[in-house]
């Protein structure tokens, strides 16, 4: 290799070092904080135990909120997937000023925080808010429905936080199909409908695969929804292992948490990808 | 071949179900922003939408409130060098990943992205017994490194595209001239990616400013960000006040939209 070719790989050890010690090694140490005993003065002792595995596996407590976190982040993933593909299909038909619009509406609440949209959604599911004025105003119930604090709200509020992930890729993959293979497929007289059945769906199935994914691996571990509109009164996985962190101070036993819900993340999405695996394959044929 | 309206055929019936759909979907995704600001202009003393009258009082308040604005200036400042800190970063790494062929080039992508495709709860819960086993725990310090690490992808992904961009053959033809490696760099390579370096500094504040978990799991001692404060102020008591400083966050990030698609387009961009 030349002399310039090997100085410029150089230029990468500042992000190696920086992805290596404050990333590679803290997991590793997180790891390693989940087998210590739990600290009288500090927030960790100094032994090594099995300890808080055993209490994890055998409290229907953290089952419970693994269970809710499951259950929260399939549903927002799903919902997210059925309210985002039509958008996407949209998006990748818009050309011109249509187009620059469109992803200006997507990309402005994709560049604001979580938590300040959050905070939107607050206001509208106020008692006496704008959902409820409308819903009233419809007709369509008696009394104002208490929203805040509710399942409901957080799943509405987090398919909201990841919409654009999934409409992002969609619309990639989308855009990336062969216009002619749509013309060849009308052209013999398949109907629109079908064409998008059996080309336009499964040529985009790429693009729902990653935008499932990455939904599902956000959505999971998200803190601040559920912390700020899921009210006190249900704990979801990662509200759990904040508590424990900066709360109780037990950090053997947050990072024990933290790697339960890291390993039952993994274990979905290699589910879901070897189950989606031949699907991919028959696309890509 | 004329363009489709729908995906289910042309018939005024699927159009317009349609389009009503996708419209509702487009409200949907902005209802909370447009919520937000107009609650922020309200002249009564409560949160509600629609505003009652108008007026800016609630802006006067935010900046009045000591604690707000501080957490303001912690936001901006630590946003501000971890823009400055990950493209330079960002930029380098860009020109070794250039270097690298096969494998070792695939890896070192899949590498550089890893703060995105690990939760960030996970990477602040490491990070935190990290900082605390080295000296940094509860420290501004801490709190920086943890921004730089979370945003540094964001950089690095529009630096590094932008880099593709540029044709391979006129760095050669510089060098042939009898440029040297650095000259090469800022008369040729860095004018062709400065629209994707700036783009890559822009994404890094903006993802910083909104940064919740990470800094909440390592807030320093006597600091707070914006985020945290407002999530504090909205716990204890819900004020238009609140509003106000949430709309000064989306006024930033259609400030980021615009730049985005002067610089390099948000097609190419998103």
């Amino acid at each position: 290799m030349r002399r310039a070719a090997r100085l410029q790989l150089l230029l990468g050890l500042p992000a190696v070092a920086l992805i290596f010690v404050f990333m590679i090694l803290p997991i590793t140490n997180m790891v390693e904080m989940s087998f210590r005993t739990p600290g009288v003065t500090e927030p960790f002792g100094n032994d090594y135990t099995l300890m808080h595995y055993g209490r994890v596996l055998g409290d229907p407590y953290y089952w419970g909120a693994l269970g809710r976190s499951l259950l929260v982040a399939t549903t927002v993933t799903v919902l997210c997937l059925i309210v985002s593909y039509p958008v996407a299909w949209h998006l990748s038909k818009a050309d011109g000023l249509k187009m620059v619009i469109l992803y200006a509406l997507i990309a402005s609440p994709l560049m604001t925080g979580v938590l300040v949209r959050n905070f939107g959604w607050m206001i509208i599911a106020a008692l006496n808010g704008p959902l409820n004025q409308s819903l009233l105003g419809l007709g369509l119930i008696d009394r104002p429905l208490r929203l805040l604090f509710t399942q409901g709200l957080v799943v509405l509020a987090l398919v909201h936080v990841f919409m654009p992930f999934m409409v992002l890729p969609i619309n990639n993959a989308i855009r990336n199909i062969s216009p002619s293979l749509v013309e060849a497929a009308a052209s013999m007289g398949a109907s629109r409908s079908a064409t998008f059945r059996d080309i336009v769906l499964p040529l985009s199935f790429p693009g729902i695969q990653a935008g499932v994914t990455l939904v599902f691996v956000l959505a999971i571990a998200a803190y601040v929804t559920p912390a700020l509109l899921g009210g006190q009164m249900v704990t979801y996985m990662p509200t759990q292992i904040i508590a424990e962190l900066t709360g109780t101070f037990r950090w053997p036993l947050g990072s024990t948490l933290a790697i339960g819900l890291s390993l039952t993340t993994l274990l979905v999405v290699a589910v879901f990808t070897l189950a989606t695996w031949r699907l991919l394959d028959r696309v890509r044929a | 071949m004329t363009a489709a309206a729908t995906p289910f055929g042309d018939a005024p019936a699927a159009r317009y179900g349609f389009g009503l759909l996708v419209v509702l979907l487009y409200v949907f995704l902005l209802a909370p922003l447009v919520t937000i600001v107009g609650a922020s202009f309200t002249s009564g003393m409560l949160i509600e939408f629609p505003p009652r009258g108008f007026s800016l009082q609630w802006y006067g308040q935010f900046f009045q409130r000591d604690n707000l604005v501080a957490a303001l200036l912690v936001s901006l400042r630590v946003g501000l060098i971890t823009a400055v800190v990950t493209s330079i970063m960002a930029m380098m790494a860009a020109l070794a990943g250039q270097a690298m062929a096969g494998k070792l080039g695939g890896w070192f992508q899949i590498g550089m992205v890893l703060p995105l495709l690990v939760p960030e709860l996970l990477t602040g819960v490491g990070l935190l017994f990290f900082l605390y086993k080295i000296g940094l725990g509860r420290s501004l310090l801490g709190l920086q490194i943890g921004h730089i690490l979370m945003s540094f992808p964001y950089a690095y992904v529009s630096i590094s595209a932008a880099l593709r961009q540029v044709p391979p053959s006129l760095g050669e033809a510089s060098s042939s001239l009898g440029a040297t490696g650095w000259q090469t760099f800022r008369l040729v390579t860095l004018p062709l990616v400065r629209p994707g370096l700036v783009m890559g500094a822009i994404f890094a504040f903006i993802n910083s400013f909104d940064l919740y978990t990470m800094s909440l799991l390592l807030k320093p001692v006597g600091g707070t960000t914006l985020p945290l404060a407002l999530f504090d102020f909205l716990t204890y008591e819900f004020k238009p006040t609140a509003a106000a400083a949430a709309t000064l966050s989306i006024l930033l990030a259609l400030v980021g939209v615009a730049l985005v698609q002067r610089l390099v387009g948000l097609q190419r961009a998103f």
